[in-house]
């Protein structure tokens, strides 16, 4: 059954409420402007909204970030909230097949006019030293059964116990690059199979590296204390779990389809499939997407080890020299045990990320201490010829979202839409004639994930910024990007 | 080389989807498989050099779930063997369990195009159902 838009209920210029209806157990709220929400109407997100409003155990409300579009499932850009107290379900579908699918970003002092004199030899040299593309594997040689469960207990730590980066990049990671709830013997024969030799591999579709550089800076004082200034080049990497994390998901989806006949949940979309949270199966897949999450912390800190060196080599200087450093690491595919207030209660949720990053405010325990005065860097990738942006998580956040903000533009164009609308042209071509050097492994990549395909991502975070949900801190405009 | 198959790919923004229609569920399955492989590759490329024996097991009376099964145990034999598939032949479906034959080759950069990666198959909007003789399939990858 379509949902009425006519029941959609205008907030305020930017925020749309859902009524609850039907078998919808809380409201639904969506974070729009005339613009997006015009699109939004046209597909079928809403739906997923009002369907994910009815898992068991949903507190608060179902929420859309402003980069909502249609997924399978949950819509992305979906969050949602459970409380395992309360019978709160963990639900895969909400984290997705690509478990801690995320960003990472790093800054350098380099600037960005000496980065662009050697752009074809730095894309060059990222696209030949991190492998990518459909399957790409062997980045640094197969890893025993043994050391793989190292690598799903300890994360980004195991990477960096291996020479990969400096202790210094886990304060500047998202949970410190390790989610403790990880047990291997939860994860499957076949999903270890498959993670064995994809570590510091980027993958395809819309995982990129991407060097850009500080285009704008909105917000000085937490622009400064990210250590991002404006004319300096940066290096952004979004990958995920690879193989690993999609069969973490296929393997607890079967369990979910079991779990929800035993204990009697009826859902609108099988996608949605769940447990509650604390139940055998709940406790299962919250252990083994732990070890997946960990296992794409680990391979974005190999990743970046590795982008760092094809800099080195590009540029002829050390990467001491360039100042590269971590600004911060988020994840944008997750459920997490997360301590919120929910109507004067402080409770301790299961609160799902679909395509929505975490954002949490200045003061915050689980901000990093050198970005304890001005909140956590949210990092919004958009489109590979227009911009990404850096911005921060506010208390309204905290307050509206469980902390939650959105992590991208979101497509506008189908991908057969997209090929379509590619005929004849080459991307290549004209996003080099707009200063943008690209290379991508996959053959339709190019056209599949051309500008006009993504929403402009600096109308989604206007909207965040608006509903203060997030503030602009800084705009990076890219120079080169490697695709998978 | 083989022709490409007949299928509809469904305006997903996000995602890809196919439908399609066959005239038995053996069909239907056996055209879901190669609809599913010609979103990744250029199946026309691709000879059926050896042949793959498979047991998938399902849900009884569930057929959504073996559709799933299927394609899943499918693009799994396609990534961690390093193959591509061009040939789907469904043996018999029996209470929840399929058997089948498949066949490719392993892949060869050099001659296949890989066109996308496909995550998984979700059941978002998943149909596989039978009216008056015709089989109608529809499925959303996550890609």
């Amino acid at each position: 059954m379509r949902f009425d838009a006519s029941q959609l209920r205008r907030v305020s210029e930017s925020v749309w409420d859902i009524p609850r209806h039907g078998g919808m157990r809380v409201p639904g709220r969506v974070y729009a402007d005339d613009a997006l929400m015009a699109h939004i109407r046209e597909e079928k997100a809403l739906d997923q909204v009002v369907n994910v409003a009815h898992l068991p155990g949903i507190v608060g409300r179902s929420l859309a970030m402003p980069d909502i579009h249609w997924g399978y499932g949950f819509p992305i850009g979906g969050v949602a909230a459970t409380d395992p107290a309360g019978g709160g379900v963990i639900s895969p579908g909400g984290v997705g097949y690509d478990i801690n699918c995320g960003v990472r970003l790093m800054a350098t002092s380099l600037p960005a006019t000496d980065a662009q004199s050697r752009i074809q030899s730095i894309v060059a040299a990222l696209f030949s030293d991190v492998p990518s593309g459909v399957g790409s594997r062997g980045a640094i040689g197969k890893l025993s059964s043994r050391e793989l469960s190292n690598v799903m207990e300890q994360g980004a730590a195991w990477a960096v116990s291996r020479g990969y980066g400096t202790d210094g990049d886990l304060e500047r990671t998202e949970e410190r690059g390790r989610l403790a709830t990880a047990d291997p013997s939860t994860v499957g024969k076949r999903a270890v199979e498959r993670g064995l030799d994809q570590v510091g591999t980027l993958g395809s579709g819309n995982h990129f590296i991407e060097l850009g550089v500080v285009d704008e800076v909105f917000d000085e004082p937490a622009a400064r204390a990210f250590g991002l200034e404006a004319g300096e080049a940066t290096l952004l990497i979004h990958s995920g779990s690879r193989g690993l994390g999609y069969q973490v998901c296929d393997d607890y989806l079967e369990v979910m389809q079991g779990a929800m006949s035993k204990y009697r949940i009826e859902l609108p979309d099988r996608q949605l499939a769940c447990a509650p949270v604390d139940s055998p199966e709940g406790r299962d897949y919250l252990s083994a997407m732990a070890c997946a999450a960990n296992y794409a912390w680990a391979n974005r800190q190999v990743m970046m080890s590795l982008a760092a060196a094809a800099l080195e080599k590009a540029m002829g200087l050390s990467a001491e020299r360039m100042g590269l450093r971590l600004v911060y690491d988020v994840c944008h595919n997750i459920a997490k045990l997360e301590t919120h207030d929910v109507d004067g209660r402080r409770l301790r949720l299961c609160v799902h990320r679909k395509g929505a990053t975490r954002a949490f405010p200045a003061g915050h325990p689980d901000v990093p201490s050198p970005y304890a005065a001005v909140g956590q860097p949210v990092l919004v990738p958009g489109d590979m010829g227009r911009s990404s942006y850096v911005l921060v998580g506010t208390d309204r956040a905290m307050e509206e979202t469980f902390g939650s903000c959105c992590h991208g533009a979101g497509r506008v164009l189908s991908r057969k839409r997209a090929r379509k609308e590619a005929r004849g042209r080459s991307i290549a071509a004209e996003l080099l004639e707009r200063g943008v050097c690209v290379m991508a492994t996959g053959k339709g990549t190019l056209a599949e994930e051309m500008p006009q395909a993504y929403k402009d991502v600096a109308n989604v975070v206007n909207v965040a910024e608006k509903s203060g949900i997030a503030r602009r801190v800084a705009r990076l405009r890219p120079l080169g990007v490697v695709k998978g | 080389m083989f022709g490409r198959p007949d299928y509809r790919e469904i305006e997903h923004t996000a995602d890809v989807g196919v439908e399609l229609q066959a005239r038995d569920l053996p069909s239907a399955l056996e055209s879901a498989a190669a609809a599913m492989f010609d979103v990744i590759c250029d199946v026309e490329s691709v000879e059926r050099r050896l042949t793959i024996p498979l047991t998938v097991d399902a849900r009884e009376g569930d057929l959504e779930n073996l559709l799933v099964r299927w394609l899943t145990e499918l693009l799994y034999v396609h990534q961690s063997r390093n193959v591509v598939l061009s040939g789907f032949e469904v043996l018999s479906v029996s209470r929840g369990t399929l058997e089948a034959r498949v066949s490719g080759e392993e892949l060869d950069p050099e001659r296949h195009t890989i066109k996308l990666e496909i995550k998984a198959p979700t059941y978002h909007e998943l149909l596989l159902e039978e009216r008056e003789g015709r089989w109608s399939v529809r499925v959303i990858f996550d890609t």
